[in-house]
């Protein structure tokens, strides 16, 4: 099957409209809208005659580009129908789909659903339906086909076509029209002898593949490895709730692109560009536990609530180039729900990220270190401790540590912090950083008068006493 | 032919239904015998919990590290709102208690806290938050009050007594925390549902150390040779 397709960018659909291309330095209409039509323009017109027949014309010239990224769109909508597509010429898509009638329940719910889903993203398409791609592409209507015909009226209709629709050379066309070749069905008629001896060998293949005697070979769609794709507004969006709706659009496409790689995203990147100035960025790191817009929407919206805009917006953009496979927990395979929980956290760390900043939030990490600073330090959250000592010291540890230890003052022989303090037991000999400069401290246990317990050193360098953490 | 919608207001725990009121509490093991007994079962789930500490320091997380371990356990986050100090890794591995368990948050406002508190709660976390100033209003407890009811979870707000008892609170159970002596723990029940206020339990955490050993006694360094009384040198 294909589905050939109009390059049309949606834009005002009222005005008579025409995309030109640039062909020998003279421009040519390429297509255009039915409004454009009554005025009598049609494609291949050059561009000065269809600016005489219709003065209101609005022109806009042909952007491959975009064109590009359109098709690469479609494709992957196209592969959430068949694992088989194939690009064709930057102007269509090839879907093989004799694999999917088991999976859809039958190639016209297959049809449908395929329309549906264009017609949900306001895409016009027209397709056709063969049994080789090169008929498929011949047999393409003005509509889009919803059943599957019979393979008689396949034939029937491949037989009928007309063979100014062959994709080959001026002369060729010429010479059927000598011969009094108007259909496929009358160069089919004659005996292939005949044929080669007056044609060359690329039409003698192309019948063979109309004929599907031969088969037909090209590169399958692969999905690209980075994900890129722009909306513009060439009005410009002003406020932040207005961007939430193109936001959702790239969102959405992007999951798209997520389930047709298998893969979830680690991080996403924003551009907010404006007509003039530096575009502003907006970058997101995800635990990549979640693959639905929906979520993506509402951490990008936390996010956005952070950030400074420029006035007008133009053009958005998404990035988005690391990803992971996606955990098999998607399908809930899980017997006791413990994925649940996992993913329940994870969600809770991208959401507080994003609305807290990564810089709020942190978790503690165990390093093999003998100075308690060291050896318990505050790491990014996901990041697992690299060591993990089993025997921990027997010693008393205490459950606060002071991020700077706080010097100790002497009031009366009577160590002083906040109250009074008294040793307990002690003292505990810490070395480190000998390499360094060498820090020796003995550790002791102290409480206050409330019942308190601290956590207190003395440096024997100096003799002076500071309070590391409390027991709690 | 059955309503959804009262099928709906009947699954939840906090509708009231005439006769059979006493629907057994959700409770969870404080690990402290005595202190499960003085709660009817444990730690309330799907409520707060206060804890007012008379100050730092006197054995409010080592009430709190069976729950903690609990949690971690059961491969849950437990999210650290605003701690006072830094917890230390060696401590809480000692307790064998997943680092990666635990989550550390910092808020700069009273909006980004109350937001991380609820979002916690609701995303079936431990949430132990230390209360910014000024204290949470009513309406705010309360907030977090119904979250913690809709998700099923404890979750525990540390504040200073002298600044909350005065005030009224939407929570299922105020606890105040005082220190007996080391490791030796005194609760005062300020508020509880289901229970008159006003009860104490003493209770201990671990080993009472009675010993205090005066700074004079102290070894003394004899690397420096210079020491023959600690005591001199750190008064000079």
């Amino acid at each position: 099957m294909e589905t050939l397709l109009p390059q049309m960018p949606e834009e005002q659909a009222h005005k008579p409209l025409a995309i030109v291309r640039l062909h020998k330095n003279a421009q040519l209409v390429l297509c255009c809208n039915t409004q454009a039509s009554a005025w009598g323009i049609e494609p291949e017109l050059s561009l000065s005659t269809a600016l005489a027949l219709c003065p209101d014309l609005l022109v806009l010239p042909r952007q491959l580009e975009q064109e590009q990224r359109h098709l690469q769109q479609l494709a992957l909508v196209a592969y959430s129908f068949s694992p088989l597509v194939i690009l064709y010429n930057d102007i269509g898509l090839w879907l093989e789909i004799s694999g999917c009638h088991k999976l859809f329940k039958g190639y016209d719910t297959l049809l449908q659903d395929l329309e549906k889903r264009l017609r949900d993203q306001s895409i016009t398409a027209i397709n056709g339906i063969a049994q080789n791609p090169l008929a498929a592409q011949l047999l393409c209507q003005s509509s889009f086909q919803t059943q599957l015909p019979s393979s008689t009226a396949m034939q029937r209709n491949l037989l009928a076509t007309d063979l100014t629709r062959l994709d080959t050379s001026h002369k060729q066309q010429q010479s059927f029209k000598q011969l009094g070749l108007n259909t496929l069905g009358d160069l089919f008629a004659l005996p292939r002898s005949a044929l080669s001896r007056r044609f060359d060998g690329q039409l003698m293949a192309i019948i063979q593949q109309l004929k599907s005697e031969k088969p037909f070979t090209a590169t399958p769609f692969q999905p690209a490895n980075i994900f890129h794709d722009v909306v513009q507004n060439p009005q410009g969006i002003f406020n932040k709730e207005s961007l939430l709706f193109p936001m959702k659009g790239l969102l959405q496409r992007l999951c798209q692109y997520l389930t047709a790689r298998q893969c979830h995203c680690l991080e996403i990147e924003w551009r907010f560009e404006p007509l003039i100035g530096e575009p502003q960025k907006m970058q997101m790191q995800l635990s990549g536990s979640q693959n639905n817009w929906s979520s993506l929407l509402t951490l990008s919206r936390l996010q956005l609530e952070r950030l400074e805009l420029p006035r007008s917006i133009e053009q958005i953009s998404l990035y988005s180039e690391q990803f992971i496979e996606a955990p098999m927990g998607v399908f809930n395979l899980d017997l006791f729900g413990d994925q649940q929980s996992t993913q329940e956290s994870c969600e809770l760390i991208d959401r507080l990220n994003a609305r807290l900043g990564i810089e709020a939030l942190s978790q503690p990490i165990l390093s093999e270190e003998y100075l308690p600073e060291q050896a318990s330090t505050l790491g990014l959250p996901g990041v697992l401790s690299k060591s993990n000592i089993k025997d921990p010291s027997k010693a008393p540890q205490p459950l606060w540590l002071l991020t700077e230890p706080a010097p100790v003052q002497m009031r009366n022989q009577q160590l002083y912090w906040r109250q009074p303090l008294s040793i307990i037991s002690g003292p505990e000999r810490v070395c480190g950083n000998w390499w360094q400069s060498e820090q020796q401290r003995d550790y002791y246990l102290a409480c206050d008068n409330k019942g308190a317990r601290y956590w207190l050193f003395r440096e024997t360098a100096n003799q002076r006493w500071f309070v590391h953490g409390l027991f709690s | 032919m059955p309503n959804n919608n009262i099928a709906a207001v009947l699954t939840r725990t906090d509708t009231w239904r005439g006769r059979n009121r006493r629907s057994p509490r959700r409770t969870l093991s404080t690990g402290h015998r005595s202190l499960d007994l003085l709660l009817q079962g444990g730690w309330p789930v799907s409520s707060i919990t206060e804890l007012l500490p008379q100050q730092p320091g006197i054995g409010e997380l080592s009430l709190l590290l069976p729950t903690l371990k609990y949690y971690a356990d059961n491969n849950q986050l437990c999210v650290w709102l605003d701690p006072p100090y830094q917890p230390y890794a060696p401590a809480l591995v000692g307790a064998n208690i997943a680092l990666n368990k635990l989550l550390l948050v910092r808020s700069k406002s009273h909006g980004e806290w109350l937001w991380a508190a609820e979002q916690s709660i609701r995303s079936g976390a431990l949430l132990m938050a230390w209360t910014r100033q000024p204290s949470p209003r009513y309406a705010d407890l309360r907030k977090l009050q119904l979250a913690a009811a809709d998700s099923g979870n404890a979750a525990f707000l540390f504040s200073s007594p002298s600044k909350v008892l005065g005030s009224p609170s939407p929570v299922a159970l105020r606890l105040e925390l005082e220190s007996l002596g080391v490791n030796q723990l005194l609760l005062t029940l300020h508020k509880m549902r289901g229970k008159a206020a006003g009860e104490k339990l003493a209770l201990s955490l671990g080993e009472p150390w009675a010993q205090r050993t005066d700074l004079a006694m102290l070894p003394v360094d004899r690397h420096h040779g210079y020491l023959s009384n600690p005591i001199l040198r750190l008064n000079g």
